[in-house]
Order: structure tokens, then sequence, then C-alpha cells
């Protein structure tokens, strides 16, 4: 860059635009933080008026989370053994007792089961579509990516209808099988409509010379292509995962029980008295978190995906 | 104006999607406006209307 | 003398001595693309010719022992000449119009203030995104909290910056602020995305445009009203059309968060067309309303797609 550009902002600009950034930055992490910090405050404290900023961390929603408790007779507390670990004296210190354990290391098996399972179904199939749409003159080429990206922009409950009771027919409802396969079909789009761009950017010199030494098409693919797309695939993966992870109006009109992800179950976590806040912060949180990690890493793609590959900056 | 006029009577690509894209947008404020229960009740034909012009003018030549 | 047959085979074009080889080409591009289509087929499509078949009838998935009659066109006539509906998408329309127009304000004007390229930028940006990638359940579901008049943040600030006590009103109860409330939740959420998409179309303005505009002595004014609004346009449009069509379709964030009320305040028509199929069990009339909203989404798909080829070939 040339020492003098007229197009280099100022100094002066530079910093004013710097603070007011910051400030936006400030105000759109706090209900974040706020998620965060309430799944380790008490009970009385997560309910306080003000609200409180400073308190003493607890892992009480935490241990609220993952167990069920049930309330018993003043006597009976009385007369208990003492709490054997430190979660047992946690919900002691609430008066009650651990009953057994709650479901929603279930619920976060189940999303991470149908987040993973679908992701690799759509990174498959997405793969050698897109590598077809790339390299293949397709009949109606147009037509069909059009087709493709138009499936994603369905209402999930315009198509939740038949889906019910075409799964109610095979037997799909509620099973991993069918949230994955569903989730798939969603999600093909965009994997489709992402890798392609990924793969137009590769070269065809490298699979023609691959060609020439005597390769098929099928191995120029394998060990030419896929080398070279890895990192377009592993980002359109991780946006695949995201919706998966992320995604309830399917989950809660398709699934209640088996096969239940945590988006329709975090809202359900009751405590005495309405929701148990610390502990839906502390699923939130835990939820979260992976999503946030995957943001971060897919900080430099994050535009394409969300633009199905059009904007490549 | 007379060239748009040309080129929707030569079946062009682009007018034709014009057209279209007016009136799938012409069809969706009037399924959304406050003012008249009439407009409603036709919005949905207008955007399937428009819907289905656009994709059949889409494979006019350009 | 050389075999002629020999120099032919060395001057065959790489396609036929492939296709002795494996299999064609063609052979190879129906072989990977089938499976897609296929899944979709299934997935999509079917459901959605079974959606059509169903709204013409008045079947009741609840009851599937009941005979099914054939209505004809009796649920569409009821549902665009019902009065509530009309409502719903008025509440839809409230809630489209106000999240693009604060979207589009504020993620431009993060937007150009990011592109002062100030030290850092990168770091805010991704945190700055962070509220987009978050489960919108879990987001609606939390947002409640953060409303509750009593305990809750937002009604804190406000008391905090205004004076107004915290348990005068209700962000999500009645007295009119409900609509609002999920059109700050959506766009807490979504402002980013219209943010990164603005940003790589500043980006996308080369350099020698604004000091070719120097040289002719342009004011600033003059260049960002001539210069870079035309230039962000398109991928303005973009972003608006996407927002625009997923916002037409809003269930999970609401439904979470005000479930559609105080009263009908917040019933956007995709949380009405729920309880229509899933709670009041009317399958007929629901697919009807159902085909009603996808046709529109399909109608504004297809601007979408040409909208995203404009911006591909930039």
């Amino acid at each position: 860059m040339s020492a003098y550009s007229v197009t280099e902002p100022t100094r002066r600009s530079k910093l004013v635009a710097g603070v007011l950034v910051v400030l936006y930055t400030f105000i759109t992490l706090l209900p974040l933080v706020w998620i965060i910090s309430t799944g380790f405050k008490s009970g009385p404290d997560s309910i306080s008026y003000p609200p409180k900023v400073v308190f003493e961390p607890s892992l009480e929603g935490y241990v609220n989370l993952f167990t069920t408790r049930t309330r018993v007779g003043a006597e009976e507390f009385e007369n208990l053994p003492p709490a054997e670990t430190w979660y047992d004296q946690i919900v002691r210190d609430q008066g009650m007792v651990i009953a057994g354990p709650s479901r929603f290391g279930e619920r976060f098996l189940n999303s991470v089961i149908i987040g993973f399972g679908s992701t690799f179904l759509s990174i498959f199939l997405g793969t050698l579509a897109a590598y077809a749409f790339s390299r293949f003159k397709v009949p109606l080429k147009d037509d069909l990516l059009f087709f493709i990206l138009s499936t994603r922009m369905m209402p999930p409950i315009a198509v939740a209808i038949p889906i019910f009771l075409m799964y109610r027919e095979l037997g799909l409802s509620d099973t991993h099988l069918g949230m994955i396969l569903l989730y798939t079909g969603v999600n093909i789009s965009l994997a489709v409509w992402l890798l392609k761009g990924f793969i137009d950017e590769i070269p065809r010199e490298y699979e023609e010379a691959a060609l020439i030494d005597g390769y098929t098409r099928f191995q120029a693919f394998r060990k030419v292509v896929l080398p070279q797309a890895a990192t377009g695939i592993a980002s359109t993966a991780i946006f695949c995962l995201i919706f998966a992870w992320n995604e309830y109006a399917f989950a809660v009109l398709l699934t209640s029980g088996t096969a239940q992800t945590a988006p329709p179950f975090i809202p359900t976590i009751i405590g005495v008295g309405g929701q148990d806040w610390p502990a839906v912060a502390a699923g939130a949180t835990i939820f979260l978190l992976p999503v946030m990690i995957f943001t971060i890493l897919l900080r430099k793609h994050l535009l394409r995906g969300i633009t199905f590959g059009a904007v490549r900056k | 104006m007379t060239d748009f006029l040309r080129n929707l009577i030569r079946l062009r690509r682009g007018p034709w999607e014009m057209v279209a894209t007016i009136l799938i947008a012409l069809g969706v404020v009037m399924l959304m406006q406050p003012f008249a229960l009439a407009l409603f009740t036709w919005s949905f034909l207008v955007t399937l209307v428009g819907t289905v012009m656009f994709i059949i003018v889409s494979h006019f030549p350009e | 003398m050389p075999n002629p047959l020999d120099a032919a085979a060395r001057a065959t074009p790489p396609t036929v001595a492939r296709r002795i080889r494996g299999l064609s080409d063609r052979a190879i591009a129906w072989l990977f693309v089938a499976p897609t289509i296929f899944l979709l087929l299934a997935i999509n499509i079917f459901p959605l010719i079974w959606t059509v078949r169903l709204s013409f009838t008045n079947y009741r998935a609840n009851r599937p022992n009941e005979e099914v009659e054939w209505v004809g066109l009796r649920n569409y006539i009821r549902i665009l000449t019902d009065d509530g509906i009309w409502a719903n998408m008025q509440t839809t329309a409230h809630f489209l119009f106000w999240t693009l127009v604060l979207q589009v304000i504020l993620g431009f004007a993060l937007a150009w203030l990011i592109n002062r390229k100030f030290k850092g930028n990168d770091l805010l940006t991704t945190l700055i995104v962070l509220p987009m990638m978050l489960s919108p359940a879990v987001v609606g579901n939390f947002w409640t909290f953060l409303y509750q008049p009593q305990i809750g943040l937002v009604n804190y600030t406000v008391e905090l910056l205004t004076g107004t006590p915290a348990n005068s009103f209700s962000m999500l109860g009645p007295g009119g602020y409900a609509p609002w409330s999920i059109i700050i939740v959506d766009t807490w959420m979504w402002t980013p995305f219209v943010m990164l998409i603005c940003l790589a179309g500043l980006r996308s303005i080369p350099d020698y445009i604004y000091e070719a505009a120097e040289v002719d002595r342009a004011s600033k004014w003059r260049q960002f009203w001539t210069i870079t609004v035309p230039m962000v346009l398109p991928f303005l449009m973009l972003a608006v059309l996407f927002r625009g069509i997923e916002n037409f379709k809003m269930f999970d964030m609401v439904v979470l968060l005000t479930g559609g009320g105080p009263g009908n305040e917040t019933l956007l028509a995709s949380i009405d067309l729920k309880r229509e199929a899933f709670e009041k069990w009317r399958t007929g009339y629901s697919s009807a309303y159902a085909i009603i909203l996808f046709v529109t989404v399909f109608g504004l798909a297809s601007i979408y797609v040409k909208a995203l080829n404009k911006v591909k070939e930039r």
C-alpha cells in the first residue's frame, strides 16, 4: 500500500469508527454474556432485583440441568445420611434430594447423532452433485440448481404436514434416521451450492493432467479434486452442522421422545414455579458453545456460507 | 421504453423477467397490505401467475 | 512406415480414451447428481405435491378413518376471505418491514464503520456475528427471561437509563410492546447478517473509482451517493430478499418468545399455520394455507436467485 492514498481513512475517522463499533459489540454481546453468567448463578441470585452483575458463582444450574430432584418431608430430610458428592450437596442446599438423571444428556446426544449424521450425508451427496455440476454438461443445469436452492426456502411448516403423514406411514416419525434424512434434505441445497463454488475454483488442468496420466474420472475425482477441496468441504460441513444443530421447527413437530434434539428440550426445563433459569442458561451455554467455536473457526468463510457461495470476498 | 416493448414482443428474457418480478412483488404487497380485503383475496392469484411466468420466461433467449 | 491406426489412437481426444477405460462423463454426471435429486424429490417435492392434493380436501390427520371429501377450492376461498388471516398477514408485514428497515440501517452503518479498517476490526466482526449463529429457539426462550418485567435485564436497563420503573411495563405482556419485542430480538440476531453482506459489497468497490472521483473533486457526500450506495445496492438486495424470505416464514424464535400472544398481537402467519395444522388438526385447510405461504416464498426465492446471479457476476 502506498504511503498516501485518498481512499485510506484518516486516523480520526478510524478512531470514531472503532469506538462506535466497540460500543455496538458491547451491547450486542450483553445478552450472550447474560446467558453464560446466569448459568453460574444460584436460583435466588438469578431472579433477584436489581439483576446481579456481581455474584457468588454456583454450579447449581449445571447440577439441576443434569438431574431431576424431589422434595422429601422435613423429618426425613433431617435423618438423611450426609451428602456423598459435591453435586449431592448442591441439591441438598436447595432443600431437595436427587431423584435421578435428567433427559438433557440424551437430548444432547440426539443432537450430536442427528447433526453429524445429516452433515455427513449432505456432504457426501453434495460433493458428488457439486462436482458433476461444476465439471460436466448436465442437462437443465440451471433449472436443477434453482430447484435445489428453492427447496431450502420452503417454509418448514408447509412441508411438515405431509412429512408428518408420510413418516407416520413409513414408521420414521420420532426416529434418528427420519430426522437425519429430513435435515439432509434441507442442508443438501446449501452443500451443493457452496461446494460447487469451491470446486469451480480448482483448476481443471489438475484433473486433466491426471486423466492423461491414466487415471479414470473417478480416480481423478478422488485423488485430485477431493484433497484440493478439503477446506471447502470442511467449512461447508460446519455450516450444515450448525443448521441441523439449531433447527427447531421440524424437531418440535416431528419428534417427541426418542429422537428429540436439544432445542425443543431446553425451553421445557422447569423448576419450582416456572422455568429454572440457571438450568436453562446452563443448558443453553453447553448447547451454544460448539456453535460459537465453529463460528470462530469459520470466520473466513462465513460470508460465502450465508450467500450460498455467491459472494467470495 | 420502445426497446422494452419490442423485446417483450420478441419474447426476450430481460423484460419478461421484469414483468414477472413486478407481479410477484405486487402479489406479496397485496397479501400483506392493510387497506382492502379484496386485494388480499386476489393476492395469491397474482403471486402464482408471477411465479409461473418467472419459471417459463427464464427459458426465453437473452 | 508408422501405422496410421496408431497415429489415430494417439490423436483420440481424452474423452474417448476415458470412455473406454471407465464410465462416460455423462454417466458419471448422472450417477453423481441422481442421489441428491432423488432425496430432494422424496423429502421436499413429494410432500409438496401431497400438500397440494390435501389442500383440495377436508382431510383431518387426527381422524384418519373418516371419509375424505374433495372440496375443490373451498379451503383457498375461505382462507383468502378470512379477516383473521388477513390480520395475521399484516402482523407478519409489520414484523417484516421493521426488521428489514432496522437491519438494513444498522447493518449498513456497521459495515461502513468496519470498512474504515481500524485496528482489531476482524476480531470485532467475529464477535458481532455470534448472535446469528445461535439457535433461534434457545434465543427466543432466553429472551423471555431478559424481558421479565421484575427481574429482566431489559426492563432494568430501561429503568436505569430513563427512570421508568421496571415493573411498570411488560415487553411481552399487554400494552402493545410485544410486536416490537420480537422485532428487537430479530434485529439483534440478524443485523450481523446484513452487515457481513454489505461489508462484502463495500470491499468489492475498487479504490480507483474513488481516486478518480477525488481527481474530479467530487465531495465525500457525493461520492457516497454516486459510488458507494449504487455499488453496494445489489448486495443489499440480496440481504434484504433473504431476510425477507426467512422472516416471512419465521417460526422458531417468535413461537418461543411470545407464542403469538398476547392475544393475537404477534401471531405471525406461520405460527397461525402451525396451530391450524398441528393443534386444530384441520389438515386440508392448513395445507391450502401452507401452499399460499409456499407460493409467496417461492416467488420471492426466484427473484432472490436472480439477485444472487447478478452479484456473482461482480
